[in-house]
Parts: C-alpha cells; structure tokens; sequence
C-alpha cells in the first residue's frame, strides 16, 4: 500500500500537475479504497476548520510584511551599508551578499524574496568591480536561503502546523544555526579567494568615518526584527500578532520612506494574496492528506518497515537526510515539505528526535534543496537576474562550495543537536 | 476565438480586484491586531475578535485570491520532467493538471457548499464572545471557492478548445508552468531598483 501511494505521487508530481490536485485527488481517492469515502464527507467543515486556523493568519502577515519592505526602498540602502562593514574580508562584496540576505531574511519569512531582492541590488556591482561570476553568482542563490532559516520564516509556521510543534521554540531554534550557517558561507567564500585570489575583484575603499556614516540605513530592518521577533519572545505576542505590528511598522516605514501609495500597496496585495493562495491550496490539501494516512495506518506501516530494517536512531536519520538531499535535486521546497513530513515526523519522533531539532534539520536540508540542480529555485532566480546572460551551469557550479557548507551544518547539528535546542530550552523550559 | 480571449481578461480584473480587497481587508486587520497587543500591553485591556475576524478575513481572502493565482499560473507544479519535454505533451499534461485541479476542488466545493447550508439553517454562531453567525464568513469563503471552480472550468474549456485548434501556443501561454524568467518578474515586480535591459 505504502509504495503504491508513493509511486503515484511521484509520477503525477513529476507529470507537473499542480501539486494541490496530485494531494487532493490522491486523499480523495485513498479515502475512497480504504474506507468507502467516509472521511472525505468531512472535508468541507475539515477545510473550513484549517482555512480560518489564527496561527495561519502569520502567513499572509509575513509575505505582506515582506512585499512592503521590498518597494519600501531600503534594500539598496542596506547593501550599501553592508559593503561598508564587511567587504574588507577576502572576497568582498561577496560578504556582503550573504550579511545582506541574513539580515534581509530576518525580517522576511522567504528565500525566494531574498535571493531576488538582494541579487536584483548586488548584481550591477559584479561587473563594475570585476568578480568571478559564477562564486559571486552562487553566494547570492546561498545567501537567500538563509530567508527560511533565519526567523521568522514561513517554512517553519508549516513545519509547526503539520507537526503540532510549537513556532516561537521553532523561531529561538532558528538563530543560532542562522548565524554559524551565515559564517561557513562566508568561510568558504574567504577560503576561495585565498586560494583563487582573482576571484575576489577588486578591493573596496572604506574608512571608518564611512561606516558610521552609513549606521543609519541598518535600523530599519534591525528595528523591525527587534519588534517582530522580539515581541514574540519576549511573550509579548504569538508571531501572527507579531506579524501583524510588522506589517503596521512596515507602513510606517514606507511612508516615511515616501514610498507608499495606492498602486505601492495594490502591487503588494497581489504579490501577497497571489503567493498565499498558492500555499494555502497546498497546505490544505495535504493537511487533509495528513488526516488519510493518520486513519489508514500508513505511519504504523512505515515504523514497522524500519524497525525491520534494524538501524539505529543516527543512522536512520543519516538516511533520511541521504533522502532529502536527493529529493532536494527534483522537487520544490515547500512541495517536498508538505508531501514528506507528515509521513517522515511520526518516526523521527518516535525514534526520540526533538521536534524542534527536526524541524531545524529539515530547514537546512531544504536550503540545500532550493540551490541543489537541476531544480533549485534560487539557482533559477539568480540566474534571471543576470543581465548579461550566460549559461546555467555557472550558478549551479558557483553554488557547490556553499551546498557544502550546508552538509557541514547538517553534521554538526547531527552531532551537536544543542546548537538548535540551546535557545529554546533557555527560554521555555 | 476572440469571445475567449475577453472572458480570460474580464476574470482576470474581477479576481484582480478581488485580490485587492482582500489584500487590503488583511491590512485592517493588522492594525486591529497591533491595536490589541498595545491595549493589552500598555494599558492591560484586553479586546478579543481581532484574533477571529482576522481568521475569517484570511479564509475568505484566501479561497478569493485561488483564481487570480491560477490565471497567473502560479500554482505549484514540479517541472523536472516538464521543461524537457515536447510541446505537444505539456500542453497535454496542462489540460490533465487542470482537469485534476477541477475534480477535486469541485468536490471541495461541493462538501463547503453543505458545510455554509448547515450553518444557515440551524442559525449556528461561533463559540467566543462575538457570537459571529458563522453562515456571513462562511458565505464569502464559500463564494470565493465557487469563483475558483468558475474560473477553473472556463479555463479548462479555453485549453482543450485551444488544443483542438493546434494552438499550443496559447496553451503555454495561458496553463503552462512558469519559467524561471517569468518567475522572477513576478517576485521582484515593482521593486526598488528594477533590473535594467527588461
């Protein structure tokens, strides 16, 4: 049974039919074999019940948050400081990529926005100071990722609805990987241009009057995650209401900013409502697909089919991850997310793994998935950016020395689970 | 081909519009919810709604914006497989993804339809202090859905018409998978600094 549901969602997944239908055919159709289609009777009120669900409300909030910051116009700005601070390292503005996007990411929940707000900003500069392009290239698709991991992130409110795991731990568990994460790329960045020294353009003139000088273009976004994650934290406020005075702080921003207008907000409602349709379609079907497989036993089935594999808890885990890098390669994030973990987290939990750990761990894997090829959606938006075109392969190839990085994250949260568990126990226990 | 071409604009502008209400709706509710948190905190009042309405509004907002998604063609689909196959055969695979796509939201439709019925008749009110009459959310979630199916099945129609035609063109055009290039527009449309040479 349990293959068979496999292969079928592989084969319509890969047919690329909307993943939503391949999810909700495919519940409706299990419902219909295994249990006379009881189950799906209740899929109106079932949905229903999802739909207005106030922890979800933080989705919408996150992505509008994020489109205002966007034409809010402080993206520039925030690079521009950046340079200021970091591109004294070897490699330099290449750092500054991948500061921009870790500080970008804490104030927007996607990789994708990341990838593409900081890369639409850092691109012209490639050229004018001589960079190798495909490392400059891959530093950026790298740097956004860090949009999920990096709170708030809208992959983890998912991974706490599908998994019942609490989001403010998921958020704490979230910053410390974040940071060592944000410093191995920018280890493997001064390792290339050590060992490469062409690659790293040209040298950036900076004093430090013109660092402090710049200073003020970093409140913006410091501020904003100071009252967005800081409020979550500090119990202030559940993250949809912390979501909700980030998009009211985000407003005032832009307006202060004069950026704000009516067409402004209409193109950001669009961008909005458009991605969080998109999601929600998904989500709903496979929270209804969760339902199924909870009632069929398809969970029993699989821990039984592991236990007779006879591994232990690590190396189970070692395999898992094995998985997820390869699935990576095929499959969009949030689609591999939805389809995956309800059938992976019952046996990762009963194995004796912390949710929270877990939800970290996928986080990570499913940064390298959106910068693995052939289907990598930061490698896809990089490579739109480019202006003067070229071939693919140069960001896939530019990304590999960061994918590494990231199995390197993936072994030490393997071997050191308190990198992610440390701030949450801190806190709530 | 014409009288097509008119109805894929005209659903576009209502769910267009549709998007900006419920877009803007999300926003009033930001600010009722930071209204809360800074009674709450400052002044120790607590309100309570905000947290359900803006539940409601989510709902509706959301099942109202499915269509304006679909005509952007941003539904989530894996194209692994897709990009390397022949035209002839993604179109095929769009009108099979829509078809899809159609079955099952007609049943989820269907299901909600009942679910609004019920709570019309019995008369039932959310179990908080608003006592909301649940059938009011329930009916503009329920009408964005239907909207949804509405726009699914002219769409279905346009591309089997189109594919009857041998038009696979219009097929990409209007049910394809987006490339990574039209991806990137749409995410980094109307930004700061606009990516120059486009």
């Amino acid at each position: 049974m349990v293959q068979w549901i496999i292969i079928i969602l592989l084969v319509l997944v890969l047919a690329s039919i909307p993943v939503a239908a391949v999810l909700g055919v495919l519940s409706l159709a299990l419902d219909e074999m295994y249990m006379n289609g009881r189950l799906s009777r209740a899929i109106g009120e079932f949905t229903w019940d999802k739909s207005k669900e106030y922890i979800l409300v933080a989705i919408p909030m996150f992505i509008l948050l994020g489109e205002i910051m966007l034409r809010a116009g402080i993206a520039k700005r925030m690079y521009n400081a950046v340079i200021e601070w970091l591109s004294w390292l070897p490699g330099g503005l290449m750092h500054a990529n991948i500061g921009s996007c870790a500080i970008f990411a804490a104030s927007s929940g996607s990789s994708v926005a990341t990838a593409a707000t900081v890369g639409t900003v850092a691109y012209p500069e490639m050229s004018k100071r001589s960079y190798n392009e495909r490392l400059f290239l891959g530093s950026l698709a790298a740097g956004g990722t860090l949009g999920i991991l990096i709170p708030p992130s809208i992959n983890l409110i998912i991974y706490g609805l599908i998994t019942d795991t609490s989001v403010p731990e998921l958020y704490l568990a979230g910053i410390i990987p974040g940071i060592i994460l944000s410093s191995l790329f920018m280890g493997a960045i001064v390792i290339a241009c050590r060992a490469r020294r062409p690659w790293g353009g040209e040298p950036v003139k900076t004093s430090w009057s013109k660092r402090i000088k710049v200073l003020p273009d970093l409140v913006p976004p410091i501020l904003l995650f100071a009252v967005v994650v800081g409020s979550i934290y500090a119990g202030l406020a559940t993250p949809t209401e912390a979501a909700s005075v980030g998009v009211v702080f985000a407003l005032g921003l832009a307006a202060w900013t004069r950026t704000l207008s009516v067409k402004m907000l209409k193109e950001a409602f669009e961008g909005t409502m458009r991605t969080t349709a998109m999601i929600m379609l998904i989500i709903l079907a496979a929270v209804f697909l969760n339902f199924i497989l909870g009632f069929m036993g398809v969970t029993q089935a699989l821990l039984q089919f592991i236990a007779d594999l006879g591994l232990t808890p690590t190396q189970t885990m070692i395999l898992l991850i094995i998985f997820y890098l390869i699935l990576g390669m095929f499959m969009e994030t949030l689609s591999m997310l939805l389809t995956t973990v309800p059938i992976v987290f019952p046996i990762v939990v009963q194995m004796g793994f912390d949710p929270v750990w877990f939800g970290i761990m996928i986080t990570v894997l499913m940064e390298a998935a959106l910068i693995t090829p052939p289907i990598g959606v930061n490698l896809y938006v990089v490579h739109g950016i480019r202006t003067g075109g070229g071939p693919f392969n140069d960001v896939a190839y530019g990304a590999l020395p960061f994918v590494v990085m990231m199995i390197v994250m993936v072994a030490l949260l393997l071997i050191f689970p308190q990198l992610a568990l440390w701030l949450p126990t801190l806190v709530y226990h | 081909m014409k009288v097509f071409i008119q109805l894929h604009a005209l659903l576009e502008r209502i769910s267009r519009i549709a998007v900006w209400i419920g877009g803007a709706a999300l926003m009033i509710c930001a600010f009722m919810v930071t209204g809360d948190v800074i009674l709450r905190k400052f002044l120790s009042i607590t309100m309570s709604g905000s947290d359900e309405i803006s539940g409601y509004v989510f709902a509706a907002g959301t099942t109202w914006a499915y269509a304006f998604c679909l005509l952007h063609r941003s539904n989530v689909r894996i194209d692994a497989l897709y990009n390397f196959l022949p035209t002839w055969t993604r179109a095929v695979l769009d009108a099979v993804g829509l078809l899809l796509l159609l079955g099952y939201m007609t049943y989820l439709t269907d299901k909600s339809i009942d679910v609004f019925v019920t709570s019309w008749q019995r008369d039932s009110v959310s179990i908080t202090t608003l006592a909301t009459p649940l059938w009011v959310p329930q009916l503009m979630w329920v009408a964005g859905l239907c909207w949804f199916v509405l726009t699914l099945s002219f769409l279905l129609v346009y591309v089997l018409v189109s594919l009857f035609l041998r038009d696979v063109v219009t097929v990409q055009k209007i049910a394809g998978a987006m490339s990574a290039e039209e991806l990137l527009d749409e995410e980094t449309h109307g930004m700061d600094t606009r990516r120059r040479g486009r």
